[in-house]
């Protein structure tokens, strides 16, 4: 056995690119399909009235956000680093059968949840806090997983032949520290069977039920805590420890300014966890809290732009690459989406603007803008990236990709165009007072106003969606395809046409 | 200098840990010194109420309706008075909602009746004819869980004090007493008494013939929290 | 001193501490050219382009005291 020259070893990786593409597709399609049914309500029983509780808005809304966030993007983000995290570390998994145990147990589990979470919430099983809409005995399998992954990074670390860590790997250990702080604290809750009635009666009603340990005002403090800066370890900081190494790799550029790159690092880290007070601007928490969440998030442009420019940069004097290669042209576009949402979310979060936007379309339309622009964009670059290494197969055909891009691209511009018209016309609307000092507009009235941005939102995301289609079938043919190569060395990714 | 930072994992987990884990530190634990205390007139919920926030929760309202309303002139004129921090005291988990789709719902049982939600929650086009809401029909045939509401209640009494059978401050300088029953037995007849009063106003007949027979459908609980609303 | 008088100093320190780090780190990166173990650090852009199992690690991990 110890005749074959070492390899990585990418079997966990494959796994995960598996379940970063499938929960992709289930997790847009419920997002296309709610998206349509806020444009034409009758959809909501397009299945019969039998199936109306499990196919209407409320009950698929968070589905759609769970399976997008912690479906697609946390597998992206797993799926990654079983292959940066070999490769910049400079050892191999099959080196520690500890190591690859781990890792398989970890997506057995991880599959395990996510069919728990899909079940749990068709049932109607949720906490309601965003993004943490479990109960309590899934909040535990997470829990789980999230450790095993740590045991990864830092077994990984631990047998490493290259001292240094690189900067990707910086970022993933704050994605897995982050995201474990505030899921823990989050998700404090009490199920509701340990309580004994005065009669002495115990483990009363459903077991899936919880209550959390903090109540009003102080959850919401928690939960936004949490939500924003579950962007932050989910949205942001792997996606930069992906960028980090994907785009320097298939360009072959080194990174414009590493030593920018660790500066940035510790800037995001610093500023980050301070501005999630912008989400309960004019609500009852503490007035010093909110303020200084809209200066933090101020400040947090620096951080974000340090990142992306640096990224941008990287291409500098390679721009004819962004021209040749669809994978660049992705990676481009998504820095440029994190520059450009980085940007729009501290606008948003200066209090008078706020006071328009904050309940209205424009958030939704900021939030897309980031996950489809930058988090899809970075993810898919990544995974087409990674297919011709862990399959030794040419990518099956470049013109589909760049078929893709552009498709995806015009859905992104669709989307966040018209939801940026509806959330701004819809808040002008909820503060218009008419001469005699009465609101001017009813509240249908701005539902009413909002039907063809609705259906222009839904168009947006459809395209989004075909063209994660074919991204799944390009990658689909690359695995099955015969033409075998040896890329494993090369910069840019070989192609079909 | 900083080279223990750039080159020893360990040392770097527990500076990136310190760092992120400072404005959490800072932000939210001060303000969990000084527990939001209730303001004067907030009760806690009766055991239908919870059975029918826990139906609100179920079918994710908070996705489309928030319950917080704004110090703004727009957001008094329409919903009413904005939210005070106390008023949420007893809200496990609290339900302000990040998304307007449809409108406030802090004060809705000012400003709502009974039948006006029977009508809407069946078929919303009935009241209003363009809404994009959909119709909750299961709600009139779905059975609430009331089981479920009571150990709630029980949750909250025995691990956070929220005072159950004890009175209570009104406005009006009155107390009252919520009323949380000493077995599931008398739980459910407690809440049967009170769904009680909330189908006498309710038109459906089906809904009407099974209070009588006993049960409580989750539109019932559900009217009577947006009702505890105000 | 009451408990949040004294949550109210440590947090102060806390922050003087970590802003007085930050700003070190940066004026660190900016002066030098090449860490403690006299690695320039823009070499560690080749962390990313010569990862194969086989290539140079840029520092490699030293075994010795194994031995």
């Amino acid at each position: 056995m110890e005749n074959r020259p070492l390899e990585y070893d990418y079997t966990v990786a494959k796994m995960f690119m598996l379940t970063t593409i499938i929960l992709g597709i289930v997790g847009m399609a419920i997002g296309v399909f709610i998206a349509f049914e806020l444009a034409f309500p009758g959809l909501n029983t397009v299945f019969g009235e039998g199936l109306a509780e499990y196919t209407n808005f409320s009950r698929l809304r968070p589905l759609h956000t769970d399976a997008v966030a912690f479906g697609f993007t946390v597998s992206g983000i797993f799926a990654t680093w079983f292959y940066v995290g070999q490769r910049v570390l400079k050892v191999s998994m099959a080196e520690s059968k500890f190591l690859m145990f781990i890792g398989k147990l970890q997506f057995w589990l991880y599959v395990i949840g996510v069919a728990a979470v899909v079940v749990s919430l068709f049932m109607g099983y949720t906490t309601s806090k965003e993004y943490a809409e479990f109960e309590w005995p899934i909040d535990i399998a997470i829990v789980v997983v999230w450790v095993l992954w740590g045991v990864s990074i830092f077994g990984l670390i631990g047998i490493r032949r290259e001292k240094s860590l690189y900067i990707s790997i910086w970022y993933y250990i704050a994605t897995f520290l982050g995201v474990a702080m505030l899921y823990l604290f989050n998700n404090m809750e009490v199920p509701t069977m340990l309580a004994t009635s005065p009669a002495g009666e115990s483990a009363i009603g459903d077991w899936m039920h919880s209550v959390s340990m903090y109540a009003g005002t102080n959850d919401a403090l928690v939960q936004w805590w949490y939500g924003h800066n579950a962007v932050a370890f989910v949205f942001t900081v792997p996606i930069i420890a992906m960028i980090y190494y994907f785009l320097p790799k298939e360009s072959g550029q080194a990174i414009y300014s590493y030593k920018l790159s660790l500066l940035s690092f510790w800037g995001l880290m610093f500023v980050y966890l301070w501005a999630g007070g912008h989400h309960l601007l004019f609500s009852t928490v503490p007035d010093w809290m909110q303020t200084m969440g809209s200066i933090f998030s101020v400040i947090l442009i620096l951080p974000s732009w340090g990142s992306a420019i640096n990224m941008l940069l990287t291409m500098k004097g390679e721009w004819q690459q962004v021209a040749a290669s669809p994978l660049i042209k992705f990676m481009v576009l998504a820095s440029t989406f994190y520059m450009f949402s980085t940007l729009e979310g501290p606008i948003q979060a200066i209090k008078s603007v706020n006071a328009i936007a904050h309940f209205t379309d424009w958030i939704v339309g900021h939030v897309h803008d980031g996950t489809l622009g930058w988090v899809g964009f970075m993810i898919i670059a990544a995974l087409y990236h990674m297919a011709p290494r862990v399959f030794k197969r040419e990518l099956y055909s470049k013109s589909l990709m760049a078929a893709q891009f552009w498709i995806q691209t015009l859905g992104i511009v669709l989307y966040f165009t018209s939801m940026w018209i509806a959330g701004i016309t819809q808040g002008m609307m909820w503060r218009a007072h008419d001469e005699f000092g009465n609101l001017a507009y009813s509240f249908i009235d701005t539902v009413d106003v909002l039907h063809p941005y609705y259906a222009l939102r839904g168009t947006g995301g459809l395209l989004y969606l075909a063209g994660f289609f074919i991204f799944a079938y390009n990658i689909y043919k690359t695995w099955t395809s015969n033409k075998e190569v040896d890329a494993e060395r090369l910069n840019a990714s070989p192609m079909g046409a | 200098m900083f080279h223990w930072l750039e080159k020893n994992p360990f040392l770097f987990a527990v500076g990136v840990f310190i760092v992120i884990a400072f404005a959490g530190l800072i932000e939210i634990v001060p303000n969990f010194a000084e527990a939001s205390r209730p303001v004067i007139g907030t009760k806690p919920y009766s055991t239908l109420e919870l059975a029918g926030r826990q139906v609100y929760i179920k079918n994710s309202c908070n996705a489309c309706h928030s319950q917080l309303i704004r110090p703004f002139k727009s957001e008094t004129d329409r919903y009413g008075h904005y939210s005070l921090s106390g008023e949420y005291a007893y809200d496990r988990p609290f339900l302000w909602g990040s998304k307007r789709t449809g409108p406030d719902l802090h004060r809705v049982g000012n400003y709502r009746t009974t039948e006006w939600h029977e009508n809407h929650m069946k078929d919303p086009k009935s009241i209003v004819p363009t809404t994009i809401m959909p119709g909750y029909p299961w709600m009139f045939t779905t059975n609430a869980d009331i089981d479920t509401a009571y150990a709630e209640q029980l949750t909250v009494a025995q691990f956070f004090g929220v005072p159950y059978n004890k009175p209570v401050p009104m406005k009006d300088g009155s107390t009252t007493v919520v009323k949380m029953g000493k077995s599931i037995k008398e739980a459910r007849e407690l809440a049967l008494e009170e769904a009680k009063k909330v189908a006498a106003d309710m038109k459906d007949q089906d809904v009407k013939d099974a209070v009588a027979r006993g049960e409580i459908p989750e539109i019932v609980a559900l009217i009577a929290y947006l009702n505890s609303l105000k | 001193m009451d408990l949040n008088e004294f949550a109210a100093y440590g947090y102060f320190f806390l922050v003087v501490f970590l802003v007085v780090g930050l700003y070190s780190y940066i004026y660190h990166l900016y002066k030098n050219r090449k860490d403690a173990t006299g690695v320039d650090y823009e070499h560690y852009s080749n962390m990313a382009l010569h990862d194969d199992i086989d290539s140079t690690p840029v520092k490699p991990v030293s075994h010795e005291k194994e031995n």
